[in-house]
């Protein structure tokens, strides 16, 4: 192959990519991954705004981890704001959470990168050919949309997550209801461990700083302190002193660096490799079962960490749909004061920070968001990089989808795109 | 706002869903979204029928098929970009949709026409039996703009013709 490679338009990647590839005499000169990114317009956005049209304006980032971005952003307000949520508060987010990694691993797992691994073009040649294997997918992801539903008010962008808790509990009648489709989920998500066990991925290992969310008493999601592989523990607080963002002229979305100029990878494969232990027992049966050995160096076997994630989140549910009792009001009352606070939390796709500055009046004075994609960005050019020169011998067309898989693997969330109908294709 | 509209997901059995796609911050890719609100606010007394449901859905993605379940007839409202002047509306069948599979300009890799293809390809068996997807084109998708123009005055004559469909749909059921 000797022409350069454009991929105008990334398919299956969350939201709106292109890459381009030159090549000078046969040999890769230059990787362009352009990234068209909102967050930046987001923190621009709530400035002025009342602290409690945050978690709503936030949640439109993305439609598929919407929940996200509420968690991390009621968790900054409420440390700014000095709020302590109740206990009940604090489990009903983490079954909200289960349910945005129920319906977003189901997605990325069967619809957005299995097609890559077994060699589909998209989801709907693969529906051709197994039909059941994609019924499956859309069951589990409509499980986890329904539980979102149920608690956060909408399927898509929830609404009911207010600072201080929620504006209204949920009824346990419905949230039980939901429990035997869960435990369906559970069994549905043990079986896709086992068939992502089956698969062929690409032989690729790199050594990784993986970071990630970690606490003593839990697999870290809706808070922790910051894990790094490399032996880092750091508090939320200190993040941006060791997660710096730059900018980067091609693309609108910032590019994060460890303090010491390195590449970082967050995600599935972060959070799996740094918090294993801390997994559901029968997450941990599931993986030895298809004797799982860490630490997985290959972002394609992130695959398998979602699966593992997915049994984790699908028992995890079940067990808190049923202890589901809420006491008491459900969300504290707040008293407006000026304040600064941080929250992180763990999306689908790995850490996400939030900061924000509110003042006397309750208004938004500073806002900072930094999602999960844009601190892979760097390690995804690297891979890239690192990739590339195997790649490029391929004829054109193979040569294209091999990027675009790499980079599908990731899961990157390019989020809050516009979703309209392309009516011309343009190749 | 009518109760009804409550976002995507909603399961009621309903035989006529209208069902609004789109993304409220990003320009005229709200098009959609406020057709079919003017439509609900115009024609109040057809959308609060028992046989028709409403959704405004911003990014379902494959979420989209959950939406259509039960229906018998839908119609979605939805921005499009086709190189037309922005607001002209497009009347679209699903076999002309077919032809646009491959526009990857949809989030989520999942757009109207790839979601209805993988939902006709497994054969869901209560996916709407008819559909019609009025395409509005759009001028600017920037963030935080709001309608172009021409597309907000284009919205009346799409709510008149949402009614056109609903009509011929009560009838002829």
């Amino acid at each position: 192959m000797n022409q350069d490679i454009h991929i105008p338009a990334l398919a299956r990647v969350e939201g709106e990519g292109a890459l381009t590839i030159r090549l000078k005499d046969g040999a890769v000169n230059e990787i362009l991954l352009n990234i068209y990114e909102p967050p930046r317009f987001f923190e621009g956005f709530l400035h002025g705004r009342y602290f409690q049209d945050v978690p709503d304006i936030t949640a439109r980032i993305c439609g598929i981890c919407p929940v996200a971005y509420q968690m991390s952003s009621v968790q900054a307000l409420e440390a700014a704001l000095g709020v302590t949520i109740s206990p009940d508060v604090r489990q009903l987010r983490q079954l909200l959470y289960c349910a945005e990694y129920i319906e977003s691993h189901a997605l990325h797992i069967y619809l957005l990168q299995a097609p890559d691994l077994v060699g589909y073009e998209s989801a709907i040649s693969l529906a051709a050919d197994a039909p059941d294997l994609v019924k499956q997918a859309l069951k589990l992801k409509k499980i986890g949309n329904d539980l979102l539903k149920t608690i956060g008010g909408r399927s898509v962008h929830p609404v009911n997550t207010c600072v201080g808790g929620f504006y209204r509990w949920p009824s346990v009648d419905a949230i039980r209801a939901l429990v035997p489709d869960l435990e369906w989920a559970l069994q549905a998500s043990i079986d896709t461990v086992k068939w992502a066990a089956t698969l062929k991925y690409p032989d690729f290992e790199q050594d990784y700083e993986f970071v990630a969310l970690n606490r003593i008493d839990e697999y870290a999601i809706y808070e922790g302190d910051i894990l790094s592989s490399k032996g880092k523990r750091i508090s939320p607080l200190d993040f941006e002193k060791h997660y710096i963002e730059t900018q980067v002229e091609r693309s609108n979305a910032l590019h994060s660096h460890t303090a010491d100029n390195g590449t970082y990878f967050v995600g599935p494969l972060a959070r799996l490799n740094l918090n294993y232990k801390k997994l559901r027992q029968v997450a941990r049966e599931t993986a030895r079962g298809i004797g799982l050995k860490l630490p997985l160096r290959n972002p394609y076997k992130g695959l398998i960490a979602r699966a593992i994630e997915l049994v984790h989140s699908c028992d995890l549910a079940v067990e808190l749909a049923n202890a589901y009792q809420p006491q008491g009001p459900s969300f504290k009352e707040i008293k407006i004061r000026p304040g600064e606070g941080v929250g992180v939390s763990e999306a689908p796709r790995g850490l996400l920070y939030h900061r924000y500055v509110v003042d006397e009046q309750g208004l938004i004075r500073f806002a900072r968001i930094t999602p999960p994609t844009a601190q892979n960005f760097a390690q995804m050019e690297a891979d890239l990089w690192t990739l590339a020169p195997a790649v490029v011998k391929q004829p054109q067309e193979e040569a294209s989808l091999s990027f675009e898989h790499l980079l599908r693997s990731y899961d990157p969330c390019i989020s809050c795109a516009t979703h309209f109908l392309n009516l011309k294709i343009e190749r | 706002m009518n109760g009804s509209i409550d976002g995507a997901g909603n399961n009621l059995i309903g035989a006529i869903k209208i069902i609004g796609l789109g993304q409220s911050l990003r320009g005229d890719d709200a098009a959609g979204l406020s057709a079919v609100r003017l439509w609900v606010e115009k024609y109040t007394a057809q959308a609060q029928r028992p046989d028709v449901q409403v959704a405004l859905a911003e990014l379902p993605g494959i979420g989209l098929l959950n939406l259509l379940e039960g229906a018998h007839f839908a119609i979605l409202v939805d921005a499009v970009h086709s190189g037309a002047k922005p607001g002209t509306i497009h009347r679209l069948t699903e076999s002309q949709l077919e032809s646009f599979n491959n526009g990857s300009g949809s989030a989520h890799g999942w757009g109207v026409a790839e979601t209805l293809s993988l939902g006709r390809q497994l054969a869901i068996g209560n996916l709407p039996e008819q559909l019609v997807v009025i395409g509005i084109e759009a001028g600017q998708l920037d963030l935080g703009e709001a309608l172009s123009p021409e597309v907000e005055e284009s919205l009346p004559h799409i709510a008149r013709l949402i009614e056109e469909y609903v009509s011929a749909a009560i009838l002829n059921w």
